[in-house]
């Protein structure tokens, strides 16, 4: 918590440092989140619907999708959740001279609840504007079943994150900017409603690239699309999994860390 | 204050040992063809660099030690594993009785690093946000920060820069806050990597001054790598010269130049006439009756020089100075370069093991 | 007076440059290429969803539809025209670059071509070649259309670098985040340029409107003119136009922020 609280501290002084900086991050924030959904909003308005969702559910849809785009940058900024640069860059000791455990590093270092609180607020918005029109009848239950989906959907993000930028303790300089690839992978796939894509293609983005999981399966088991018991229930376990996966791989990388070190040091987004 | 030998350090009073240490790095070799980049991609030629090769070395606690050698000789490899940021492929490294390596967030807690071509600092953010960052991060009691904080403001003079950005700061100025940084817990040791890199004269000589005193009254250990010898001479009294990942010397200056050279600048002022020609002493420079010679102390002494000068001219006055340790250690290196490894793991090395 | 021969053969040398730096000493260089054939995998079957059973929507057919993703797709680097301007200036090489004896424009232009050369190869080409797999005509809808691509296509690159060099200059003029700098761009271009989809189908007339932006000149002009869903002379027309246009604007920025841009890029 007073880990979280400093960060937060310097989170509040560095937006406020000048009005025009202010004003353009809460600007350039808001538009593109909102542009990373406009694509297929407005397909939606076009057409009505696209295959089974109508329009109010595609918008509940990309809605979930900016959100879970938005909480990874609000607690894992400052390269946290684009782990391959802070390895790559040869960043990484700097975590490693603090008297804290990795993870509780990783968990507080990126917090910055003022300067990226326009990545979320815009989905959260829209989010409240379509869960009375495109969702079940409201119910404790259903609320906490979202909240877990979410929860589940940035930690699959995260760790598919964690999984590659991994590489970057193998291969420091190909794999920097690697992050920055998964995260457009994961960005621009999420956004797209994924039926009637053949089996093997469904399956890829639910498992090598779980884009899928970021917005569409989610989704579908939210809002009754998909009927089956198990449903809701599937992200979160599959959450786990990558989890689990990712927690390993990154281990490994550690080690191998342990062994070979960094032999670059960049300083480009430390602490900026 | 007088080196220590570290023969004369006893088990209780040793903060860092290093017994056996090995580290070797593999490089990959890239060609700049075109047409061979996917091949190298694919089957890619490996080098091995040794950085380290069975070092074993001992710091007493108060020591300031030297660590120096030329580049590639594996400096940053030792800063490293001590730091805990490396673990070394054989051999054991332990500082305070603790593995770096293995009871990191523990070790880190009693030490303080600072990177010459690093910076600790939160770029946009005041010093004295990084400063209250490092104070949570380290859990650091208030009264103790605050104790800390008002000792290190007076002594690395920060009172003018706690509430700049840290972006706005010379290299100077980043270097004291920097350095503050890295104190503010009290650590029971030092290690600076290249403290005084890109500093101006006058940032070099507070940053020198501060170790020192520091040193002094806190009896905190230091050590220290750079490659302006002038800094570490006045800094340090030991020195250990590492050279092709082997430690080549450890000991004090004095024994330095006595075992490798003992170069002295010999001048004299002469009545006229042409330069007297010495026997063991190059002339370098004839000015308007002043001759400038080099000669090696150890080998022909200032009285024979004297005498031999005093044979061929009349001598008005006489000046002696030795050698800057710059050039002692250039000439070392020199050596180095032209004669392999042979010339010093025989001779010269004074590393035994404890 | 140097040969022409010899002043192009610094550009290519740069190029090749640039090349060899993309591929590094490692595979990963190749998830950026998988993530377009996942893409366009992905487009194909969405428009397959919405546009099934339903005829010509704004003039574009299925098969129009479809063949202008996946020309899109193929010649996505190209349409974008990133020369890495930002890069440049969060590096601060900027300064180094101008100590080169070769045009600022130039040299960017250079690596950018030399930084495609794998994408043509890899990801480019092999589309083309599988297109009848994916169930789609990649052939121009007539010989005609095919060769005003090309005509267009370099207006398009014209088009995009004078942006390039333009959002550059905000970045000095502004000392602001090239970061900040770069998400409005990306922000605007998703939609605004018809790359991802084809301004005919927005809804409320707004690829109407969109059409004579600037940022359609770099995909949407190219892409209908090939698939024969535009007035071919009215967009090149608007492409010579903002070509015409934007460049000196671009020379002026840099021209009026020479001094902020020593400071802030080197």
């Amino acid at each position: 918590m007073q880990l979280w609280q400093v960060h937060g501290a310097m989170d509040v002084r560095w937006m406020l440092r000048d009005i025009r900086t202010l004003l353009t991050f809460v600007i350039a924030d808001s538009l593109s989140s909102i542009a990373s959904a406009s694509a297929i909003f407005l397909l939606a308005e076009r057409f009505g619907a696209i295959g089974r969702w109508r329009a109010d559910q595609i918008v509940f849809m990309l809605a979930y999708a900016m959100v879970v785009s938005g909480l990874p940058y609000l607690f894992f900024n400052y390269n946290v959740s684009y782990i391959s640069r802070r390895v790559g860059r040869g960043q990484w000791d700097h975590t490693l001279i603090q008297p804290n455990p990795i993870w509780m590093s990783l968990l507080t270092e990126g917090f910055s609840p003022f300067s990226a609180i326009m990545a979320v607020l815009p989905g959260l918005a829209l989010l409240a504007w379509a869960i009375p029109r495109a969702a079940p009848p409201l119910t404790l239950g259903w609320l906490a079943l979202l909240l877990l989906n979410l929860s589940a959907s940035v930690i699959i993000a995260l760790a598919f994150s964690f999984l590659w930028g991994s590489l970057a303790f193998w291969a420091p300089r190909a794999a920097e900017e690697l992050n920055l690839s998964t995260w457009k992978l994961l960005d621009q796939l999420k956004q797209f409603p994924l039926d009637g894509l053949g089996a093997l293609l469904t399956g890829g983005l639910l498992t090598i690239v779980p884009s899928g999981f970021l917005a569409w399966y989610p989704c579908r088991t939210l809002l009754n699309i998909d009927t089956r018991p198990a449903g809701p229930m599937v992200t979160p376990l599959a959450a786990g999994v990558t989890a689990l996966l990712a927690t390993w791989v990154f281990r490994r990388g550690m080690k191998q860390y342990g062994r070979t070190g960094s032999q670059r040091y960049l300083s480009f987004g430390h602490r900026r | 204050m007088g080196a220590p030998d570290h023969n004369d350090i006893s088990p209780s009073d040793t903060v860092v040992d290093l017994i056996g240490v090995c580290k070797t790095y593999r490089q990959k070799q890239r060609s700049a063809k075109l047409s061979e980049v996917f091949r190298t991609m694919l089957r890619p030629q490996i080098r091995q660099v040794e950085a380290l090769r069975e070092i074993t070395m001992q710091v007493g606690r108060g020591e300031v030690l030297a660590y120096a050698g030329p580049n590639g000789a594996g400096k940053s490899t030792t800063i490293k594993l001590l730091s805990g940021l490396l673990a070394p492929d054989a051999g054991t490294v332990r500082v305070l009785g603790l593995d770096p390596i293995r009871h990191r967030t523990q070790y880190v807690r009693r030490i303080g690093v600072v990177f010459g071509q690093r910076t600790e600092l939160w770029w946009d953010q005041p010093i004295a946000a990084s400063f209250e960052w490092k104070r949570v991060v380290w859990d650091v009691p208030r009264p103790r920060y605050e104790r800390m904080l008002g000792l290190l403001k007076e002594l690395l003079g920060l009172d003018e820069l706690f509430h700049s950005l840290a972006r706005e700061l010379s290299l100077g100025q980043k270097m004291r806050a920097d350095l503050g940084m890295a104190l503010l817990h009290e650590p029971e040791i030092l290690f600076l990597d290249e403290p005084t890199l890109g500093l101006d004269v006058l940032a070099k000589r507070d940053i020198l001054r501060f170790i020192t005193d520091l040193n002094r009254e806190q009896r905190i250990t230091v050590v220290v790598t750079s490659h302006d010898m002038s800094d570490l001479e006045q800094l340090a009294g030991r020195i250990v010269l590492i050279h092709k990942g082997r430690i080549a010397f450890d000991g004090s200056w004095e024994r330095l130049r006595r075992e490798f050279t003992d170069q002295r600048r010999l001048l004299l002022e002469i009545a006229g006439g042409p330069p007297p020609i010495l026997t063991a002493a190059t002339l370098v420079s004839n000015e308007a009756g002043r001759c400038e010679y080099v000669f090696d102390a150890g080998h022909k002494s200032i009285a024979a020089l004297l005498a031999e000068a005093a044979a061929q001219v009349e001598i008005l006055d006489v000046e002696t100075h030795r050698a800057a340790i710059d050039d002692v250690i250039a000439d070392i290196y020199e050596r180095w370069q032209q004669d392999g490894t042979r010339s010093h793991e025989g001779g010269l090395a004074k590393t035994s093991a404890p | 007076m140097r040969s022409p021969i010899l002043v192009t053969s610094h550009y290519v040398r740069t190029a090749a440059m640039a090349t060899t730096s993309v591929v590094g000493d490692s595979p990963l260089f190749l998830v950026d290429y998988l993530l377009r054939f996942a893409r366009v995998a992905v487009l194909l079957s969405l428009w397959r969803i919405i546009l099934a059973d339903k005829g010509p929507v704004s003039g574009m057919t299925l098969s129009a539809v479809l063949t202008y993703t996946l020309i899109s797709e193929i010649f996505a680097e190209q349409l974008a025209c990133r020369a890495n301007m930002e890069m440049t200036l969060w590096e601060g090489t900027i300064a180094v670059r101008s100590l080169q004896p070769m045009s600022l424009v130039g040299q960017l232009a250079a690596e950018m071509a030399g930084r495609w050369l794998l994408g043509l190869i890899l990801v480019s080409a092999p589309l083309l070649l599988s297109a009848g797999l994916w169930g789609v005509d990649a052939r121009p809808a007539t010989a005609a259309a095919g060769a005003l691509f090309v005509l267009s296509m370099a207006l398009s690159i014209s088009v995009g670098l004078a942006l390039e060099m333009l959002f550059g200059a905000l970045v000095v003029a502004l000392q602001e985040s090239i970061w900040l700098v770069q998400q409005l761009r990306n922000a605007i271009t998703t939609v605004l340029s018809g790359a991802l989809l084809p301004l005919a189908l927005l809804p409320w007339g707004l690829g109407g409107v969109f059409a004579w932006l600037p940022f359609a000149s770099q995909a949407s002009a190219p892409l209908r003119i090939y698939t024969n869903t535009g007035d071919a002379a009215q967009l090149l027309a608007i492409q010579a136009g903002w070509s015409l246009l934007l460049w000196p604007m671009a020379h002026w920025f840099w021209q009026a922020n020479r001094e902020k841009l020593t400071a802030y890029g080197g």
